[in-house]
């Protein structure tokens, strides 16, 4: 039944959409299935919040979304075309930006060169081999610094920031790669809670300039607190797909009761 | 809690079991091989003894040491520093591309992995000395020659420990730059670099270090710097003047062997 419910999700992905998967299938043999046939659509300046217990299938449908795993069956399209595998070094889009679990800042290099990662791109290979950004770029670059309220850390060693101005580094990496969609996998699950909640509100921020954030949570609070819309996952099925005001505490039963919500 | 009668069962081991027998022929083994050995190295206690006074006498006839012909062994020290500078400057050259061909993690496919390993295996596996051997053969007698001598060993030597440096980096970072959308060379310049540069200049510095000692005896096959002094003296027995370039050599490698290692002390 739940999969007729996601085959009529799918025909009824809006237009506009900037991110969206059809149909996500991936199974991991002999007998894990990771995704049963998911379907999203997100619009541009919507946060989505994809919420389920710990082996729901988020992180596979946010590997499939970026292409870093090809799905069995179903399709991503972004900006209404299609995305195909990528490998780590080739062909990937400067249109999508990932913010990872731990961060994945170059340790070693300040926040600003961290944030020019995100032009690396759309600049020449003879500026980056020898570390010469033009100045409209490294306005850019503190510009963004600046919009997760981090400019007066710009010319601190990556490594020397907290967890929490690491992961807003991250995001201001994503504003400066001009990204239309930032897919964010667990982004404050090793954060304490004050981090987290600023770290949720710069991705709000990046909602205002008109991204689409598409961010797994672990906690449900955050959830209704910051995104617009909530997806929940459960054994690799859409089991609710809602604006975050309509989640309830009937709903959470349904996604994390330990009965597999049948009886709820 | 067991009381009294201590008869708890043990395994038996009969006298010509398998596991004894296994060790008796381990040792059988052992002995023929360091007996061949002893008799293929032609070792001879009294022929030691013999000369040992030989030895004593030189060194007394090496006093003083020989201080007139100083500044052309100071040159020739020189070119010793000079020839490890060269050689493994162009060696930490041309292993830049070569490592990261030869890391796992980031190479752009097994199928170039591979033959980069072998070649590298290949150079690191002939000695920098064969090597110079080879080239006095082709470039002529000179520093020239032990330079490109360093430079061949050192490349592969080189390539690898950065290979390896660069295979013990976390992949996240680099993950991380890549999904910008940014091209591969430029991922590694900005990203990988920075990560790896400490360790890839200790393991250089570290080079550097290795071949001063080494090309101090790259002059014996005729490459040059003090080893050919060194060389020189010995066949015409001069003491005092063999004398003077052993110091030479030991002060040259304990000051490059120190500041090596205080170099790479900051950079950690």
């Amino acid at each position: 039944m739940a999969a007729a419910q996601t085959r009529i999700a799918a025909t009824a992905v809006s237009d506009g959409a900037v991110i969206s998967a059809t149909g996500l299938t991936k199974r991991y043999p002999p007998d894990v299935t990771a995704l049963a046939g998911v379907s999203l659509a997100v619009r541009p300046g919507e946060f989505v919040a994809v919420l389920g217990p710990s082996g729901a299938g988020k992180t596979t449908l946010f590997r499939c979304l970026t292409g870093l795993t090809p799905p069995d069956d179903g399709s991503v399209s972004i900006d209404g075309r299609e995305i195909r595998r990528r490998h780590v070094f080739r062909g990937t889009r400067s249109d999508v930006a990932l913010i990872f679990q731990q961060f994945n800042l170059i340790r070693r290099l300040t926040a600003i060169e961290n944030v020019l990662v995100g032009r690396l791109a759309r600049v020449a290979t003879w500026r980056v081999l020898v570390r010469r950004f033009a100045r409209a770029d490294r306005q850019l670059a503190l510009r963004c610094l600046d919009t997760v309220g981090l400019l007066d850390r710009a010319y601190t060693r990556a490594d020397q920031l907290s967890g929490g101005q690491q992961q807003r580094v991250a995001i201001a990496r994503a504003l400066a790669q001009d990204a239309t969609v930032i897919l964010a996998d667990e982004p404050v699950a090793s954060l304490d809670p004050e981090s987290a909640a600023t770290v949720l509100e710069c991705l709000r921020a990046a909602v205002a300039a008109g991204v689409a954030v598409v961010a797994s949570l672990h906690q449900v609070e955050f959830a209704r607190a910051y995104a617009d819309r909530i997806v929940a996952l459960r054994a690799g099925r859409i089991v609710e797909d809602a604006p975050a005001a309509q989640i309830d505490e009937r709903t959470l039963e349904l996604i994390y009761s330990k009965n597999g919500g049948a009886q709820a | 809690m067991a009381t009294g009668a201590g008869a708890y069962p043990e395994p038996v081991i009969p006298w010509l079991s398998k596991s004894r027998l296994r060790l008796v022929a381990v040792l059988v083994l052992l002995a023929a091989f360091y007996s061949a050995s002893w008799h293929l190295a032609k070792v001879d206690p009294a022929k030691l003894l013999s000369g040992l006074p030989r030895m004593a006498s030189w060194t007394g006839k090496a006093w003083p040491p020989a201080m007139d012909e100083l500044p052309v062994l100071l040159q020739r020290t020189g070119e010793t520093i000079a020839m490890a500078a060269i050689g493994t400057t162009a060696a930490g050259l041309l292993a830049l591309p070569l490592s990261v061909l030869a890391a796992r993690n980031v190479t752009p496919s097994m199928a170039v992995y591979y033959p980069a390993r072998w070649f590298l295996n290949a150079l690191r596996g002939v000695d920098s000395f064969v090597f110079a051997l080879l080239f006095v053969a082709a470039v002529g007698l000179g520093p020239f020659a032990g330079v490109l001598g360093i430079a061949l060993h050192t490349w592969g030597s080189t390539a690898k420990l950065w290979a390896e440096a660069i295979e013990n980096i976390p992949l996240g970072p680099l993950e991380g730059a890549a999904v910008t959308g940014a091209s591969r060379l430029k991922v590694l310049a900005f990203a990988l670099l920075p990560d790896v540069a400490p360790s890839m200049v200790s393991v250089g510095l570290f080079w550097w270090e290795f071949n001063v000692r080494a090309s101090t005896v790259l002059g014996v096959v005729g490459a040059g710097g003090i080893g050919q002094e060194l060389k020189n003296s010995m066949d015409l027995l001069l003491f005092p003047r063999l004398l003077t370039i052993l110091v030479l050599i030991l002060v040259t490698v304990t000051v490059i062997d120190q500041t090596s290692a205080w170099l790479r002390r900051r950079l950690e």
